[in-house]
């Protein structure tokens, strides 16, 4: 069967689930994904438990961001994509139509590989940004700000600029600063779509600091290119692989320590010790 | 040692900034100057025409002095002279200000609409007509208005002249409510539409898609989206759209000419029947009230010319000052 969201308006919202808090497993069966009619992504089934960092690797053009944004409905939003199969966030199947695609954002949050804060908003607002589009009132902003910016890492360093525009910081900052809006609302898992790509070592070790620090609250799910970024902050490993015109799947998924200790398959032995992709 | 390695000492630091050489190729050179000279020639031509209606009016300013201003009538044949483009310019800019509080508000949401809803697939067609819109003359939409628009706009007019006559503006003191400045300001804000829509669009689909990903991706609904990311990013484009409009709106002669039963009296009930805008009265009179006649309807050009070219700048300014259209250092 082939699910073709249009929009993102929710037919059925008499029946809302609420979703719970806390970390929450993910568990994608069977996806599939065409753009504009090509299939790029094929069977993809993957468990990422509850409060684990879940790693997915694999070379350019495999389907890895497109896995990820199937995971929080934001696919659907590029023209002409389509998809097949079904995620559970907890026992909730998100494309059943229990949940608003706007909710289930809200649950699944996501940081995308270029920070893309709000440039006119300022730092303070930034943060509170997820609250307001959703209109949830909270008692006290700004403990939820400096709550949200400390998880992020980047509390020092802006606790004195809160009234400054979001553009107004470096790259790294900027990365940070989206982490920090994306926790702000609570996700009960949070996806990142290489985090660091565009970052200095230092800020990159921040980052991969912060995502040990908040994996016990939210269960992550993290595209990245760098090996060793996978081994230290991933409990969990999928390697992705797509053949030549062919669309890409999961080669092998399973703990850290056995994809990159013992892997059973050899293309993905050769590709975490470097030798293609 | 295989690689000689010189090193280079602080040196002195220059104490003037270096003037950069740039050999400019000919036809860099050749270009450069037709770009300007035609740039330069569009002011100088600007000048001339505000010098050419300064010179030629001015007589009338002689006859008439500051009561040109403060003065409502055409009279310049005969004992008593008695003109001025005192309710005119009311009129004038009453009709803008009934444009653009219809316009705009169409305007904008057809272009987020063009932006952000329409289906891809009809996108160009819908772009294509609306444009399409901006280049019908004006003289098809006057004869529409008044054949098509002005009867069924009566009902209405009267209607908010029993019903809202508590907001002073829409008070009538006669029962005609046809032939008004509302109705002229309503033709032209159908008019300044296609203007403010289109340049409205192309600043809306500018917005980075980054940012509207991630509103999108903490949840927002496209309209919070919109509200939040679409229309701040736009700020500075939808002024100047607005402004362009306002432009086109106070010079609109031909669709007033043809709405608008002339009046020279200043009434703040805009339902009512009767006025006059400037480039109305200059329409309608020229070649009518002989010498002085046509000199004051020339000052009154400059006037109008002089108002309409502020407004351009300002909106020309604050294009200019906000990224890519956008205002965010406004
Ligand atoms: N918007 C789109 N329209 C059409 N095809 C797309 C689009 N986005 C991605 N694709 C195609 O889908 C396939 C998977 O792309 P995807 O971005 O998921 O790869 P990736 O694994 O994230 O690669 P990278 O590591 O380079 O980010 C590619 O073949 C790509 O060309
Ligand atoms: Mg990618």
């Amino acid at each position: 069967m082939t699910l073709t969201a249009t929009n993102d308006r929710n037919t059925v919202s008499d029946v809302q689930p609420t979703p719970g808090t806390g970390a929450a497993g993910l568990v994608a069966r069977e996806v599939c994904a065409w753009f504009s009619g090509r299939l790029v992504l094929e069977g993809v089934t993957l468990a990422m438990p509850r409060s684990t960092v879940t790693a997915l690797i694999g070379p350019s053009g495999c389907g890895k961001s497109t896995f990820l944004r199937i995971l929080n409905r934001m696919h659907e939003l590029v023209p002409g994509a389509q998809l097949a199969g079904s995620v559970e966030l907890d026992g909730t199947d998100i494309y059943a139509g229990r949940l608003r695609a706007t909710d289930t954002r809200r649950n699944i949050g996501m940081v995308f590989q270029k920070p893309n804060p709000f440039p006119a908003m300022s730092i303070y607002d930034n943060v509170l940004s997820g609250l307001k589009f959703s209109r949830i009132s909270v008692s006290d902003r700004d403990a939820l700000v400096e709550v949200s910016l400390t998880k992020a890492g980047l509390w020092n360093e802006v606790k004195n600029r809160m009234r400054e525009l979001g553009g107004a910081l470096s790259g790294g900052q900027q990365q940070r600063l989206c982490i920090a809006r994306a926790l702000a609302v609570e996700p009960r898992v949070l996806l990142m779509d290489e985090p660091c790509s565009a970052l200095d070592p230092t800020s990159t070790a921040r980052i991969e600091q912060t995502i040990a620090d908040i994996a016990d609250e939210v269960t992550v799910v993290i595209v990245t290119h760098n090996m060793q970024q996978a081994q230290r902050v991933s409990d969990v490993c999928a390697f992705f692989l797509a053949a030549e015109n062919e669309p890409g799947r999961i080669i092998e998924a399973g703990p850290t320590d056995v994809i990159f200790g013992s892997p059973t398959d050899e293309r993905t032995s050769d590709y975490v010790h470097g030798r293609f992709g | 040692m295989a690689i000689a390695t010189e090193t280079v000492g602080p040196g002195r630091a220059p104490l003037t900034p270096a003037t950069i050489r740039n050999d400019r190729r000919k036809g860099d050179r050749v270009f450069r100057g037709f770009a300007r000279g035609t740039g330069y020639a569009t002011l100088v031509l600007l000048f001339l025409i505000g010098l050419f209606l300064f010179i030629e009016g001015w007589p009338a300013i002689h006859v008439a002095g500051w009561h040109f201003f403060t003065t409502s009538g055409f009279q310049t044949i005969g004992k008593t002279k008695h003109f001025g483009v005192e309710a005119s310019l009311y009129g004038t800019v009453v009709v803008a200000l009934v444009a653009l509080a219809v316009g705009t508000p169409v305007a904008i949401a057809t272009a987020l609409f063009l932006t952000e809803y329409a289906p891809r697939r009809l996108r160009p067609f819908m772009i294509a007509v609306v444009d399409l819109a901006a280049a019908i003359p004006s003289v098809i939409y006057g004869l529409w208005a008044i054949y098509e628009l002005q009867p069924n706009v009566v009902g209405i007019s009267g209607w908010m002249s029993r019903h809202l006559s508590w907001i002073p503006i829409f008070k009538v003191a006669t029962p005609q409510v046809n032939a008004s400045l509302f109705i002229a300001g309503l033709v032209v804000g159908i008019m300044i539409v296609p203007i403010i829509a289109s340049v409205t669009r192309e600043v809306f689909s500018l917005t980075p898609p980054g940012e509207k990903e991630g509103a999108l991706a903490l949840g927002a609904t496209r309209s919070a989206m919109i509200r939040r990311v679409v229309l701040p990013f736009g700020r500075g484009g939808m002024i100047s759209a607005v402004m362009l409009g306002m432009g086109r709106a106070l010079g609109e002669t031909i669709a007033v000419v043809i709405i608008l039963s002339e009046s020279f009296f200043i009434s703040p009930h805009i339902l009512q029947s009767g006025g006059t805008t400037v480039a109305q009265l200059i329409a309608v009179h020229f070649g009518q009230g002989g010498r002085l006649g046509t000199q004051a309807l020339l000052f009154a050009g400059l006037v109008l010319f002089a108002v309409t070219l502020a407004i351009n700048l300002a909106a020309s300014a604050i294009v200019s000052r906000s990224r890519s259209g956008a205002g965010v250092d406004l």
